[in-house]
């Protein structure tokens, strides 16, 4: 077993993934811990120039180029990878924990019999042990769990919770040939679909207030859009409300939403679930009502009222008319 | 083409519930705390039982869990599922992942399948990892986070939730494994005739033993694993909070967002 680090590099539509930055921060990390390398895997087509651009980074980047490769499957990729491991043998194998990730980290992991970590916020290497932090129970728990082996260490990492790397000097592009199995490929991607956007953009608004499970009526929407409009904002919603179609899509806040950074984010009887809170986290001014004193929510709030949304907004309207 | 569905379920503390840790720092307390299926496997229990309704077929429901899974799975009988199966490792906790997925894998290798289902991950560990797991162990094509399903002669076709909202179609060949998101359909409320009907049905349980392993614990592993230790997360950055009676909130409230310029008159 060598002492490399091997991150994988997401990218769609020709950029590289926000999350790819981080992997290389932490995969940096990671190998001044195991006295090794830190290096990555790009999988993909004409990809020369996006590999030119991690390499950027400082680090070896492993280009696999291939037809079969263009779109994401986990049958390309998952072979591509457990070959690469077999030739590179590295400590860890660093992904992030996107949808893409964790559909191919534990297919990898599945495929070549590996020990395997998922959305983590921290890892750490000691000795032959791998010590992972992880989120438990709606955030609720925090818990660190040794997983000792001398196999590589499929990990995936939560993405957001270390700072993006920076660009750094020393970097080279090798490209590896491909050995893609296209018998092996039975998923095959037919294309990429966008929500149809006919509604107000959510990522340009200066003031959001959001709703969650909290307000428990569909009719009590009206309390969330009035407090909105005294702010000179409009109305975010957490999944649950977009799933039962109380809101449109478009006004999902969270990882399969938007991504918001308002000035002001008031959050109304949302637990703050990790899906949520990565796309609202960076919001200049979050506060956060709910009546769960323990709700992940007011980790990420700067303002935080226990109560219950349907009696404070009413008082709060009141106050701000008055 | 009618299909075998095996759709695999967990049954969870409700994560709105409050946790804390136990004494020894290894497991959280668990008495008295009440238990549900996970929120993304009834998706995935629905989407199964519709596929079946369209195109023939059978749907077996399988856990991993203590005897107490049961309840969940006489749900999932009435809501209609033809077959239970509860693999009987009995670890309240079940921290690994890895050794979940290695003996759930062994399970449904035992029964006929062209498609298993998952939820897309649990709300207790979030790990997203077991379906994926399984379908590397058994060599199948998976898709996740799956909003949409369509049988298409001997595929699928299968729509799956990036970041931002967008979807990749897939098309998948069978026999394949599928992770279900939230909100891939409305869950249906299982009749009552169907409850009374489903308490009666036995539910088969399986023992290390027929899945080939002398014991739970000599399911065969690439890696150890233990719990170093479980803690409330530390109370870093927590939010200034106002305090009060609703009033009183309201008033502090009102007084902040105005002192900051938010309010627009």
């Amino acid at each position: 077993m060598g002492h490399d680090i091997l991150i994988l590099a997401e990218h769609l539509e020709g950029k590289l993934a926000p999350s790819t930055f981080e992997l290389v921060a932490k995969g940096r990390e990671l190998a001044a811990q195991s006295g090794g390398v830190l290096k990555a895997a790009l999988l993909g087509h004409n990809a020369g120039s996006l590999a030119q651009g991690l390499a950027g980074y400082g680090l070896e980047v492993l280009l696999v180029d291939d037809p079969a490769l263009a779109e994401y499957t986990d049958g390309g990729y998952e072979q591509t990878a457990v070959a690469l491991l077999e030739g590179h043998a590295p400590r860890v194998l660093l992904v992030a924990h996107t949808a893409q990730g964790y559909d191919v980290a534990p297919g990898i992991a599945g495929l070549a019999n590996l020990p395997l970590v998922t959305n983590a916020v921290d890892i750490r290497l000691e000795g032959d042990k791998l010590v992972a932090t992880r989120r438990l129970l709606n955030e609720k728990i925090q818990g660190e769990f040794d997983i000792a082996s001398d196999k590589t260490f499929v990990v995936t990492l939560r993405p957001g919770t270390v700072k993006p790397a920076e660009p750094a000097p020393g970097g080279a592009v090798n490209r590896v040939p491909a050995s893609v199995d296209a018998s092996k490929v039975r998923t095959k991607c037919l294309g990429l679909e966008r929500p149809q956007v006919s509604d107000i953009d959510l990522a340009s608004a200066d003031v959001i207030v959001s709703a969650g499970r909290g307000i428990q009526k569909k009719e009590n929407l009206r309390l969330i859009e009035e407090l909105a409009k005294l702010l000179g904002g409009v109305v975010g919603a957490s999944r649950p409300l977009t799933d039962m179609e109380w809101l449109p899509k478009t006004r999902q806040v969270g990882q399969s939403g938007k991504t918001v950074r308002p000035k002001l984010y008031v959050a109304c009887g949302i637990s703050g679930a990790m899906q949520h809170v990565a796309g609202m986290k960076d919001s200049g001014l979050i506060v956060a009502i709910n009546t769960d004193s323990t709700a992940p929510i007011f980790e990420v709030a700067h303002i935080g009222v226990v109560a219950n949304v349907l009696q404070l907004l009413p008082a709060v309207i009141k106050e701000l008319k008055a | 083409m009618a299909l075998n569905i095996v759709v695999c379920l967990k049954q969870i503390p409700n994560p709105d519930l409050q946790f804390q840790v136990a004494p020894d720092g290894l497991d959280i307390k668990r008495d008295g705390l009440n238990y549900k299926i996970n929120g993304s496997d009834e998706y995935a229990l629905e989407e199964a039982v519709r596929l079946k309704e369209k195109n023939g077929g059978r749907v077996v429901a399988i856990t991993i869990g203590p005897k107490r899974a049961e309840s969940m799975l006489r749900e999932a009988l009435a809501k209609g599922a033809d077959e239970a199966v509860r693999v009987a490792y009995d670890d309240p906790a079940a921290f690994d992942v890895g050794k979940v997925a290695r003996i759930l894998a062994a399970a449904v290798k035992m029964i006929p399948h062209d498609l298993v289902l998952t939820g897309v991950q649990s709300d207790d560990y979030s790990n997203s990892a077991t379906g994926g797991l399984v379908a590397g162990l058994l060599g199948l094509p998976h898709v996740s986070v799956v909003t949409k399903v369509q049988v298409q002669g001997a595929t699928l076709e299968a729509w799956s939730e990036l970041e931002g909202g967008l979807q990749r179609k897939y098309s998948v060949g069978l026999p394949a494994l599928l992770s279900i998101q939230f909100g891939a359909n409305i869950p249906r409320y299982a009749p009552l005739p169907a409850i009374m009907r489903a308490a009666r049905v036995p539910i088969k349980e399986i023992a290390p033993a027929a899945l080939g392993f002398a014991s739970w614990e000599a399911v065969a592993l690439p890696y150890t694993f233990a719990v170093r230790g479980l803690a409330p997360p530390g109370a870093q950055d927590h939010a200034e909070m106002i305090s009060g009676s609703p009033e009183e909130q309201a008033k502090t409230l009102a007084r902040l967002l105005r002192e900051k310029g938010f309010v627009r008159r």
